[in-house]
């Protein structure tokens, strides 16, 4: 339905799908194809893509992050198009990150620079590059959106998937106290500071609750395998879902 | 002593320059110094602008015609209370002669008294319309202690002495500025929101200021 | 020293302080935004304050040889205190000279780095705190927790009874009340003082200005009512010109407090001159104590905060466990890189760990201070024995190894994916499972898919015959 104006970056794409997608969410990663799809998009799975390494380089462990950054860079260097990532922190792990990293080694960081100029968080790829903001979705549910930190403070996309969700039919977003605050999750920091972490985390669900929502929505599976985690412990019907989900929802 | 400290100097100083040189700091950006410079308010606009600051900060403000006025203004603001003030020829209006044959005290009296008295009355230097602040150069005859110590706190102003930014003040009366030993800035009465952050005023300064705006 | 876990344990326990943090952060977040929005060309003046620190630390040794000739010029005694011990040492000289008891303060986190009332104490002195804040703080023995709120986890009862026990007074538990009785009591406290000691807010170079800034009132008492002025600078607070330091005020006003500019800025230009009310003496004393340590590297940054609180008031962590948590005078997000910077990162490695990196003090810096990248830059600098426990480097070790070979990867995740299923026998665990104990003591662990997504992917084009 898009062919004709689709930009040439967005004729082929490759899909960096994150860990926490293959092995836990691999249905978000399935809806994220859908969407491409539709819009006729081939896309590409590199299957050599390992982890972007954002565990060992946020617990300080600069080496070892090196090790897998060079080997995931390979595999995407090999490729060619768009990279989209559905995850704000694996995105500004790759696209701000490295260059920190490499900042020292000018042959890797130009390659940094050629894979990071190719990379796109989902909705930033939606919105900026295809210029779509309405993907024809139907989802009847009262909805909160919680940007997680690294897609709004990291990559600094605000708009993007407020203005993708605004457009679902029968979708009602509603806010909640603290929207952009941090969940808790902050990745190592979860299972270091435990306590404080649920302490965030309970925040965050309650004021969820307050605002009565059927589902928090937002574009990193990170935050929400935490959410979803506090949500299952205190047995409540919130759901968590990932912005592919819901605009994948409600097309034939 | 003398030579304990100098050497602490030259430690400092050597381990500052040593790592200066290593310090990872981020590059000078670009910058702009165009938008910030003072807004030149038509002088007409200097005292509304002035007034509506004062208003937000709860000072309370009078604004006279004449000499006569500010005078008749003063006297009815001071009553019959006791006054610590600024030697009288470093006051505007010659509002000296409101404060004849009543409680006077100066920076010669003993702080003791000087804390006693219930007004503390100042000219001032410049007024800021941006902030709402008054301006006070320290100096003989000017006790610090006048906008100081008392629960009340009169500024008289001169029109001429209004500002719009601390920045027009400090081009205009670098020299002044430069030699006094205190520059005081004084936006609003003294507060405090320590306590479970419900505002307080009057802590330590005065809880009231209030300013008569002469010609 | 108690240990960090403790103290956060405490804190979280704590449903007062999680009740007063909660309304005092959001008060201080939305006053400070308010007063941003008015402030034409914010952003600029930012960028410009930035730079104006930067300029300063890259030449901080030619600035501090000015802002000495200055001081001298306007008739100020300059003093260097390479540590917190010649610092205090350099205090007691200067009040034995003149014989002095009673000492009143105005709030200077650089006297409570250092220990200064200790050591005053020590020496036979009477130290008297005087913003409101610091003064109850010192009437119960506490610390404060807060840069601009120091008894931020105090209720007002609390004040009351305190005020009750200690000064005899009647309780009550009005603001206004208890207030009006430290306004009495510290009234007297600065008549009676021989010595005011304060700290600076910034020191400006070339005009060998001390700038202070409050809102009581009591920098003003303790540079004009004693006869003797001592000043406790760091070394990195220097602006060049008056300038800058009127840029710097109205950012610190906003950020702190969301006022255009505080209730009283003072700028100290050498002692009182003639009949003029004022000190006879003014001390400037120029303390590094690890400050030089920290600008020889990657933290030099941080030299440049103003410490006006914003970030502790943005920091989800901050927020949940307040300022004692920290365990030391600088709390929040600026703290966990002071901290470790002037005292050491071996005993103070927890904190650039307490943090999710989730990037909100570095929104709210008024200078811009890259916050979230010095705590990684710690984290990394941490020996790893002391980072992270001898399972957690095996983990990461091989995941670094597996990782850079995509089939090992593959066949690694796979076989614990099947493993966690095989421990949950359903698709949640809930019990503490060796490894995932830390993070089932709070949640739920989602055990992985049936099938990866790369496996779906691989029979999804199969099936479209690809």
């Amino acid at each position: 339905m898009m062919d004709q104006s689709l930009p040439d970056k967005a004729a082929t794409v490759q899909l960096f799908h994150t860990c926490l997608i293959n092995e836990f969410y691999p249905e978000v990663g399935m809806a994220v194809v859908h969407i491409l799809e539709r819009l006729g998009i081939r896309v590409e799975v590199p299957l050599d893509q390992t982890c972007c390494g954002q565990p060992a380089y946020n617990s300080g462990f600069l080496e070892e992050t090196k090790k897998v950054a060079v080997k995931n860079l390979e595999v995407l260097s090999s490729t060619e198009g768009a990279i989209i990532i559905p995850s704000g922190s694996c995105g500004d792990m790759i696209i701000h990150q490295y260059r920190i990293l490499f900042a020292e080694n000018p042959d890797l960081l130009k390659k940094v620079d050629k894979v990071s100029r190719r990379c796109y968080e989902f909705s930033q790829f939606l919105v900026d590059v295809l210029g779509i903001t309405d993907l024809g979705a139907r989802l009847k549910a009262r909805g909160a959106y919680h940007p997680s930190c690294h897609l709004l403070r990291g990559l600094k996309i605000k708009d993007q998937p407020k203005i993708l969700l605004e457009n679902i039919a029968e979708l009602e977003m509603v806010e909640f106290e603290d929207p952009e605050e941090c969940c808790g999750f902050g990745g190592m920091f979860s299972i270091k500071n435990p306590e404080i972490s649920g302490r965030m985390m309970d925040n965050k669900i309650s004021n969820l609750q307050a605002s009565k929502v059927d589902m928090v929505i937002s574009c990193d599976m990170g935050c929400l395998m935490h959410l979803e985690g506090g949500l299952h412990r205190k047995g409540s019907q919130i759901r968590v879902r990932h912005l592919a989900q819901v605009l994948d929802s409600g097309v034939d | 002593m003398e030579n304990k400290l100098s050497k602490s100097k030259e430690v400092i100083l050597t381990r500052v320059r040593e790592s200066q040189v290593l310090a990872r700091l981020p590059e000078i950006m670009p910058e702009s110094t165009d938008g910030l410079k003072s807004h030149h308010q038509p002088e007409s606009d200097l005292l509304n602008s002035l007034q509506k600051e004062f208003d937000l900060l709860g000072v309370e403000t009078y604004v006279e015609k004449n000499q006569k006025a500010v005078c008749k203004r003063l006297r009815n603001l001071l009553q019959d209370k006791s006054v610590l003030s600024w030697n009288l020829d470093n006051l505007p209006y010659d509002a000296g002669t409101v404060l004849q044959s009543r409680n006077v005290y100066f920076e010669r009296d003993d702080k003791i008294i000087q804390a006693s008295a219930d007004i503390g009355l100042t000219g001032c230097d410049a007024a800021i319309a941006e902030t709402g602040s008054l301006v006070l150069l320290s100096g003989e005859g000017k006790p610090r202690t006048a906008s100081l110590l008392p629960f009340e706190h009169i500024a008289l102003i001169r029109q001429s002495d209004i500002y719009f930014t601390m920045s027009d003040f400090f081009d205009k009366k670098g020299k002044e500025v430069s030699q006094a030993s205190c520059i005081d800035i004084i936006t609003g009465p003294s507060r405090t929101a320590d306590i479970e952050l419900s505002l307080t005023l009057g802590v330590h300064g005065p809880g009231k200021v209030i300013v008569v705006i002469g010609p | 020293m108690s240990h960090f876990s403790d103290r956060v344990d405490k804190a979280l326990a704590d449903d007062n302080l999680s009740e007063a943090l909660k309304k005092a952060t959001s008060q201080l977040v939305s006053r400070r935004s308010t007063a941003f929005s008015s402030l034409e060309d914010a952003e600029n003046l930012r960028d410009i304050a930035r730079n104006t620190k930067m300029k300063i630390l890259h030449n901080l040794e030619d600035n501090l040889l000015k802002f000495e000739k200055s001081l001298q010029k306007n008739g100020s005694h300059v003093h260097w205190a390479k540590d917190a011990e010649e610092a205090n040492n350099v205090v007691i000289e200067i009040a034995q000279k003149q014989a002095v008891k009673k000492i009143v303060k105005s709030k200077s986190m650089l006297s409570e780095e250092i220990h200064l009332n200790t050591a005053l104490i020590k020496a036979g002195m009477q130290v008297v705190e005087t913003d409101l804040g610091e003064y109850i703080v010192q009437l119960a023995g506490d610390k404060p927790s807060h840069i601009i709120a120091p008894i931020i986890h105090m209720t007002r009862e609390d004040v009351g009874n305190l005020m009750h026990d200690r000064l005899s007074v009647p309780f009550s538990d009005e603001p206004e009340v208890l207030t009006r009785i430290a306004r009495r009591k510290l009234r007297q406290e600065f008549l009676d003082a021989d010595m005011g000691i304060t700290g600076a807010n910034f020191g400006v170079v070339e005009t060998g200005s001390i700038c202070l800034v409050t809102n009581e009132g009591n920098a003003r008492m303790v540079t004009t009512l004693p006869k003797i002025h001592v000043v406790l600078i760091g070394i990195e607070k220097l602006v060049a010109t008056f300038e800058d330091l009127n840029r710097f005020l109205k950012l610190l006003a906003r950020s702190a407090t969301g006022q255009k500019l505080s209730v009283y800025t003072s700028i100290i230009q050498g002692p009182g001159k003639g009949t003029e009310t004022g000190p006879e003496e003014v001390h400037v004393v120029l303390v590094d104590n690890g400050r030089s340590g920290m600008l020889g590297g990657d933290l030099a940054e941080s030299l440049a905060c103003i410490r006006c609180g914003a970030c502790l008031n943005v920091c989800p962590i901050y927020k949940n466990i307040g300022g004692h948590a920290y365990g030391d005078t600088y709390a929040g997000p600026i703290g966990s890189i002071i901290t470790p910077g002037l005292r050491g990162l071996a005993q103070w490695h927890e904190l650039p760990a307490a943090s999710t990196l989730c990037g909100a003090c570095k929104e709210v810096c008024p200078i811009r201070i890259d916050i979230p990248k010095m705590l990684l830059k710690l984290r990394q600098v941490t020996p790893p024995k002391v980072k992270a426990s001898i399972s957690l480097r095996m983990a990461i070790k091989c995941f670094a190894v597996i990782a850079g070979i995509p089939k090992v990867y593959k066949g690694f995740t796979a076989f614990g994916s099947r493993l966690l299923r095989f421990l949950g026998s359903k698709s949640w665990l809930t019990n503490n499972i060796p490894l995932l104990d830390r993070w089932t003591k709070v949640r739920d662990f989602k055990t992985p898919a049936k099938k990866s997504f790369q496996r779906m992917w691989q029979e999804k084009i199969a099936k479209d015959g690809k």
